[in-house]
């Protein structure tokens, strides 16, 4: 006898939100589902897409990057070219880190001329993440919505300088991330105040702040989870793809530090840290991930089925 | 599905008799709905409504328990999908495989590296749960001396994946410590039999939830009552749609021929087991068996559990006390912040990511975040000087300058004039740390005058 599985069925559905490729290059489409991740049921028309990071600071990689990514990792469009033509990843996210006063301090001018070659090295779609310093970012968004010569999008806009990212953003065509600090109520009102500015819901992504494994990860999974279930519930301001960049994963003690011998091997660690913090988001119904590991690029987009 | 108050006020007598003890019918109600009251507490109720919320409060998932003592693990009695909408009460059991055929040396080994997979994580110790004893040898007595050295060695709960001659004489050997039987499928017969005549807890293993649905029938009708499920699949994908499937025909349909904790066989030839098992841990399984002993596998998965069924409403608290970050010295800043752990990781990491050796205090504020904290009374200008006097970071560092955070800043004043410190107001966010703490000028922190 057939065992009849039970189903939840939900009345909304998430908007389905392209980051747009240049010319040669493929788009990626998320979202368009009206059900859970990893369910029999529903519509699922766009599997989650697994990106990497492209940095332009020079920080001191973790053991398990610079084994793989070490060699180039200072040349970021070359870093980009292989993430896109080796690794597999579907997008990039270039975090511009080298503008901030303490990581390289480099204008804001190098910045957007680093926008505009990477997309000249690349079609794939790209997402330009700030370097963090409140002052820079305000310079930086602006000039590099202003030098990106085809669309991106600009991570992120929050409630503090959403109108200015966004402003930044609708003058040249680009899309936003919405961004909040691991709190419902503060993903809707940022996203509320973008749709009162004008800002076309299907250039916004949502980044609901991605914990590390071990480090504030639980807080993230089950505020995807309620953004998830809110905007399959019928709420419009969350029925938004959510991206979940695993950044985090790198700061653990657990992913980095090679003292520890009873820990195992620190490069294979490092991996698995990475690997874990994205499965974790995938299972709450994440469907953009950005990592930075190529190996993880390949196993999350194996992973994350719909 | 559970009641709600209104459903549940419907069902009693509605006379307000307060012989529960709360002062009308729709407030009891509304307790047993959150499930801190239980229907007996009423004497007038009907035996219809004693019956409907009795069963409406068993638990939707059996709880099945293996092994005795302190490292009992239960499987099993969950009643949410989503953690935040309670909490999941039982981490999933992670066992790991040792068999029976290795040389003497190579099993000793073996189980000492089960025995070493143990950490200590924000106070709590996460360690693996069962050994999983696979029986390669065929040979019962072979066996059953593995089963007993295995508990030997390691302390920990069985796990007895073996054919049914084996399994009886490993169970003569080992009832006592309560181990799972975990036969192959065509020896569930025979196994069911053992478990029901020594009360043992059985692992039923079947092809898919349609499969499960007939065994685990089998399975009640030999006589065994504490049983895991298992659907044997073939690869990630599969093993996530059962286990999700299984949870909802607990929790959704109340489908007591299908509602068990649920156990998974990641051992060889299961495909790449690592995300499988992560997958697993988010969704629904109750027993984990796997092949690796490589701490770069089980620290990530241990750690993973470990945040997944944390009680989102209990947040994990931070020992309070002195921390010490990278290399201090007595002239190194001092900064204070709150037991929440969220709280406490955040403010390291950045601590750290400042390359600025520091010292933290952490107050005990109950697990609150600092506004939290602040606005409940509990990290207030008295309790903070009183830990400044008390913590013993006056003999580690030679200044009296506090960093305070930026969003109580309107504490400093007090903090000044209850203790000998000055206080420096610091950032707003933590995230400012870093760039904060760099541009201190050394002269805040040099030797306090008497």
């Amino acid at each position: 006898m057939t065992v009849v599985l039970p189903e939840q069925k939900f009345t909304g559905r998430i908007l389905p939100v392209t980051l747009p490729a240049g010319p040669g290059g493929i788009p990626v489409t998320v979202g368009g589902q009206n059900t859970l991740p990893f369910t029999p049921e529903g519509e699922r028309p766009h599997p989650p897409a697994v990106g990497m990071e492209v940095r332009s600071g020079g920080e001191e990689l973790p053991p398990a990057l610079a084994a793989v990514i070490g060699e180039i990792a200072g040349d970021p469009v070359a870093l980009a070219r292989r993430c896109v033509d080796d690794w597999g990843a579907r997008f990039l996210f270039l975090t511009l880190d080298g503008c901030h006063p303490d990581g390289g301090g480099r204008s804001v001018a190098e910045g957007a001329a680093l926008v505009r070659d990477l997309l000249a090295a690349t079609p794939a779609p790209v997402l330009v993440g700030g370097c963090g310093d409140e002052d820079v970012d305000a310079r930086l968004f602006p000039a590099v919505a202003e030098a990106a010569p085809r669309p991106v999008f600009l991570s992120y806009a929050e409630e503090k300088n959403y109108r200015l990212v966004a402003g930044a953003a609708l003058a040249y065509g680009h899309g936003v991330v919405s961004w909040s600090p691991i709190d419902i109520n503060m993903a809707k009102q940022i996203n509320l105040l973008l749709a009162d500015l004008g800002f076309p819901p299907e250039r916004v992504l949502i980044d609901p702040l991605t914990g590390g494994l071990g480090y504030g990860l639980e807080y993230t999974y089950s505020i995807v989870e309620r953004i998830r279930l809110s905007g399959l519930s019928g709420d419009a301001m969350l029925a938004r793809p959510i991206l979940c960049h695993l950044g985090d994963a790198w700061k653990a003690r657990e992913s980095v530090d090679a003292s520890e011998g009873s820990w195992g091997d620190v490069a294979a660690r490092g991996r698995r840290w990475e690997e874990a913090t994205g499965l974790a988001c995938l299972a709450a119904g994440a469907d953009l991930i950005v990592c930075r590991h190529p190996e993880n690029a390949v196993r999350l987009s194996g992973a994350g089925w719909r | 599905m559970a009641l709600t108050a209104l459903e549940i006020y419907k069902l009693l007598p509605k006379t307000n008799c307060k012989e529960c003890g709360f002062p009308t019918c729709l407030a009891f109600a509304m307790q047993l709905a959150t499930g801190k009251a239980t229907i007996d507490l009423c004497g007038p109720a009907s035996e219809e409504a004693k019956e409907t919320l009795g069963a409406a409060a068993a638990p939707p998932l059996p709880k099945v328990t293996v092994g005795t003592g302190e490292r009992e693990v239960v499987l099993g009695d969950e009643t949410v999908l989503f953690r935040h909408e309670k909490t999941f009460y039982h981490p999933t059991a992670i066992a790991v495989s040792v068999a029976d055929d290795l040389g003497t040396d190579a099993f000793a080994a073996r189980l000492g590296a089960i025995r070493a997979l143990s950490f200590e994580r924000v106070g709590q110790r996460i360690s693996v749960d069962l050994v999983a004893l696979r029986c390669a040898s065929g040979d019962p007595g072979k066996y059953a001396r593995a089963a007993v050295a295995a508990r030997e060695a390691t302390g920990l709960p069985l796990a007895l994946l073996a054919p049914a001659g084996p399994l009886a004489a490993a169970v003569e050997a080992t009832a006592d410590s309560r181990p799972l039987l975990a036969p192959p499928p065509q020896d569930l017969g025979e196994a069911a039999k053992i478990a029901a005549e020594r009360k043992l807890p059985l692992r039923v293993r079947a092809r898919g939830i349609d499969g499960l649905q007939a065994a685990l029938s089998g399975a009640r009708e030999a006589g065994a009552k504490d049983l895991v499920a298992d659907p044997a699949p073939e690869n990630l994908r599969e093993a996530v749609a059962d286990a999700i499937g299984i949870r909802r025909l607990a929790i959704l349909s109340r489908n007591r021929g299908l509602a068990y904790p649920t156990a998974f066989d990641l051992g060889a030839p299961f495909p790449d087991p690592f995300p499988a098992a992560a997958l697993l841990i988010a969704k629904y399984g109750s027993l984990l068996v796997l092949d690796t002993t490589d701490p770069a596998d089980l620290l990530p998965l241990l750690t993973l559990r470990q945040n997944l069924f944390t009680d989102p409403q209990r947040p994990i608290q931070v020992e309070p006390g002195v921390y010490a970050v990278g290399n201090v010295t007595a002239s190194s800043p001092v900064l204070i912040t709150t037991n929440f752990s969220l709280t406490y990781f955040t403010v390291r990491g950045d601590i750290e990511a400042s390359r600025i050796p520091s010292y933290l205090l952490i107050a005990d504020v109950d697990g609150m975040s600092v506004l939290t904290a602040w606005a409940a009374g509990k990290f207030t200008g008295e309790s903070i000087a009183k830990m400044l006097a008390g913590c013993g970071v006056g003999e580690q560092v030679s200044h009296r300058t506090l960093i305070l955070p930026g969003m109580v800043a309107r504490l400093s004043g007090r903090i000044e004039e209850l203790s000998a410190w000055r206080v420096l107001v610091g950032p707003q966010e933590s995230s400012a740390l870093p760039s904060y703490l760099r541009r201190l000028p050394p002269a805040a922190f040099l030797p306090a005058n008497g």
